[in-house]
């Protein structure tokens, strides 16, 4: 069977080169619209409004000193406003509601944990619908986490050394590894910039990996007009094979494509996308959605031209809502929720969160968990249509 | 002799139309069979379920001893498909046309390309093997078309309408490739709106209509259901509509129906004697400007079956 699919996916891929879609639709249109954009209106970061909510259960010395320093940056003047919360669970309630961006929770004995040489840890709350308070969250605990582990380290050598317990925290605040003070970076986002580049770049690359998947799905429909599908059908082979043969082509091509914008964009701009193996997971979840969306569509047509305009009908809606066009935050908040119902409002706030906090994969699993449901429920419905129309 | 084709029981229905109603027949090793029938009869459906491209509702397809629900890429491996229409790709050439679904019935690589030369030969395209399909002619189209059935060597071909839009000669090259293979030993299912070449062609004939087979035997059994009728068909001028219903209201015509511009074609009980009958049924509607009484043949009994031409 393998070998049918093999013989299937080469004519299929020989198609996709001989009628240009392979070179145009794939790499030239994406990589020079992603260019133009990037050179038009890359380079500044989006506007940042955040509040970030602020649970102390400890009540000692480094939420204050924390709460302190925040304030009184001049880097986040008028960007960023505290809002205290007095358990974490009033935080969350207010974060789902979205009347809050992200909060940072001290748990209770955080400073006395500190003190002895413990460590520490300090919670950060995001949501994917505001990614940027959450890169501002995450960026300020990681600061944290330094200032605590070099403190847990001088105080752990102090004591090895023989400095009595209850002169170790003079002894260690008297030798530089003081305080639980907190400088901020002049950039709040540690992770990189979350340059517009990044966006266009990343928007167009979403757009045209449903473009380039739905050229091999719709080639289905042209087949099924030329009668090839059914002297295909005829042959003993499984009947999923023309269209998994078909798609794996479309799904390989769109996969080259948003890697090959993502390469241009680095190359030309010098954007930073985030962990490449998180990003590459993000798009491979992406291109595996515009597959079996495009399939779904192409299920329901009853013709390749009908199949083309749904198939571009969907892809420009969805690169719309899903910030693929217009930043998300740019959207009214209606909008920005709606986005989180399409595949590239998932892709857009995932590749946000890498770009800017500069996570990983564990990052980006919660976008990559709903783009690959995305792509199961498509998928099993229009494995369904096609049983019922193209292979019934 | 064993079957090499069989159907028992064949049912598909579509909302409240029942396109093809409990047909069943068989076709022996060696036999050519033609499937009759006046367009929207279920003949395409019917086929669709002997190549399994149509689950049956009901019923069930045999091809050498491989149940098709059961077993469908043994029973596949065994049938020959030719289409109705091209269905070629036409931006390849006929080779790669021919590679490409050799392929998919898992001829390896070598014997792929001597079954290709073969096949080109066979269709007579040898020289022509090269030039993409859509320089070919609707004549070399089709017998590229026949040759990509031909390629694994089936035990049954089932050719849908295969001559549909071609030449003279191109036609007479296929029928001629059709009759070799069936002396060669190859079963044949054979469908076409050209009497003639069913008559040529194929030994036992089913004739369906409505979705049933409606009569089945060799040409000889089928015209003896006319009993003593002749085929008589007059050329008028006049108004042949009204001329029609006259001389279908006239007892011992059996069936009267439009043949082109200028004629009807009619069966009648004892032609010869009728004839004076006929003439004056149409007076003062038509002149009759010629006579012609043919002996009955597979047309007359498909008319006289169906009330349809088979080309209507």
């Amino acid at each position: 069977m393998l070998r049918a699919l093999f013989v299937v996916s080469r004519l299929e891929l020989r198609a996709r080169f001989m009628d240009g879609t392979a070179v145009l639709t794939a790499l030239l249109a994406p990589i020079v619209l992603a260019s133009l954009f990037g050179f038009a209106l890359g380079g500044d970061d989006p506007p940042l409004r955040a509040t970030v909510g602020f649970v102390d259960l400890d009540g000692g010395e480094f939420p204050s000193s924390v709460r302190r320093e925040v304030l009184s940056a001049k880097e986040l003047d008028g960007m960023l406003t505290l809002r205290d919360f007095a358990t974490e669970k009033d935080a969350q309630q207010t974060l789902d509601d979205g009347d809050i961006g992200a909060a940072i929770v001290f748990p209770s004995g955080f400073s006395q944990d500190v003190g002895a040489g413990r460590g520490g840890k300090v919670t950060v709350l995001t949501s994917p619908e505001t990614p940027l308070a959450g890169v501002v969250a995450s960026s300020i605990v990681d600061r944290i986490s330094a200032l605590v582990d070099a403190r847990t380290l001088a105080v752990k050598a102090s004591l090895d050394a023989g400095v009595p317990a209850d002169k170790v925290k003079e002894f260690v605040e008297r030798n530089g590894a003081s305080g639980p003070a907190l400088t901020l970076e002049s950039d709040p986002m540690a992770g990189g910039k979350v340059d517009l580049s990044v966006y266009y770049g990343s928007g167009m690359a979403a757009l045209f990996a449903f473009f380039v998947v739905g050229t091999s799905v719709r080639s289905l429909l042209t087949e099924r007009n030329l009668g090839t599908l059914n002297r295909m059908r005829a042959a003993p082979i499984r009947p999923w094979i023309p269209i998994v043969g078909k798609g794996v082509v479309g799904f390989l091509l769109a996969l080259v494509s948003v890697c090959a914008v993502w390469a241009s964009s680095v190359l030309l701009f010098g954007s930073t996308w985030g962990d490449p193996l998180a990003v590459f997971a993000l798009w491979t979840a992406h291109v595996l959605a515009a597959a079996a969306i495009t399939m779904l569509v192409a299920s329901r047509a009853k013709t390749d031209s009908q199949a083309d305009g749904l198939i571009m009908g969907v892809s420009f809606v969805f690169a719309f809502l899903g910030g693929s066009l217009v930043p998300m935050y740019n959207l009214p908040d209606l909008l920005q929720k709606v986005a989180l119902l399409t595949p590239n409002g998932w892709t857009s706030t995932g590749l946000t969160e890498l770009a800017g906090g500069g996570g990983g994969l564990a990052t980006v699993a919660g976008p990559i968990a709903a783009l690959c449901g995305m792509a199961l429920v498509a998928g099993g419905i229009a494995a369904l249509g096609f049983r019922k129309g193209l292979l019934g | 002799m064993t079957a090499t084709l069989s159907c028992t029981g064949l049912s598909k229905r579509y909302g409240d139309i029942l396109a093809v109603q409990d047909v069943g027949f068989f076709i022996e090793k060696g036999e050519a069979y033609g499937l009759l029938g006046p367009n929207g009869a279920g003949k395409t459906t019917a086929i669709s379920m002997l190549v399994g491209l149509l689950q049956p509702d009901t019923g069930s397809v045999q091809v050498c001893g491989h149940d098709l629900a059961a077993d469908p890429l043994a029973a596949k491996a065994k049938i020959g498909y030719v289409p109705q229409e091209i269905a070629l790709y036409p931006d390849l050439t006929g080779r790669e046309n021919l590679r490409f679904f050799g392929r998919l019935y898992g001829l390896p690589r070598r014997e792929l390309a001597k079954r290709i030369d073969e096949v080109l030969d066979f269709v007579g395209l040898s020289d022509r093997a090269d030039g993409k399909i859509d320089t070919y002619s609707g004549g070399m189209k089709r017998r590229i078309n026949i040759g990509a059935a031909l390629l694994h060597r089936p035990e049954v071909l089932i050719l849908d309408e295969p001559t549909v839009g071609v030449d003279p000669q191109s036609r007479k090259a296929i029928l001629d490739g059709v009759e070799q293979l069936v002396a060669d030993g190859m079963s044949l299912l054979y469908t076409s709106h050209y009497m003639e070449e069913v008559e040529r062609v194929c030994k036992r004939v089913g004739i369906i209509d409505h979705g049933k087979v409606i009569a089945e035997g060799t040409r000889k059994e089928l015209v003896s259901t006319l009993g003593s009728a002749d085929r008589v068909e007059l050329v008028l001028d006049g108004d042949l509509d009204v001329a029609t219903d006259k001389l279908r209201a006239v007892e011992g015509v059996t069936e009267a129906v439009r043949a082109g511009t200028s004629s009807i074609r009619l069966i009648v009980n004892e032609g010869s004697h009728l004839l004076p009958t006929l003439i004056a049924a149409v007076r003062g509607i038509a002149v009759v400007t010629a006579v012609e009484v043919i002996e009955p043949d597979l047309e007359a009994a498909f008319l006289h079956l169906t009330g349809n031409k088979l080309r209507d």
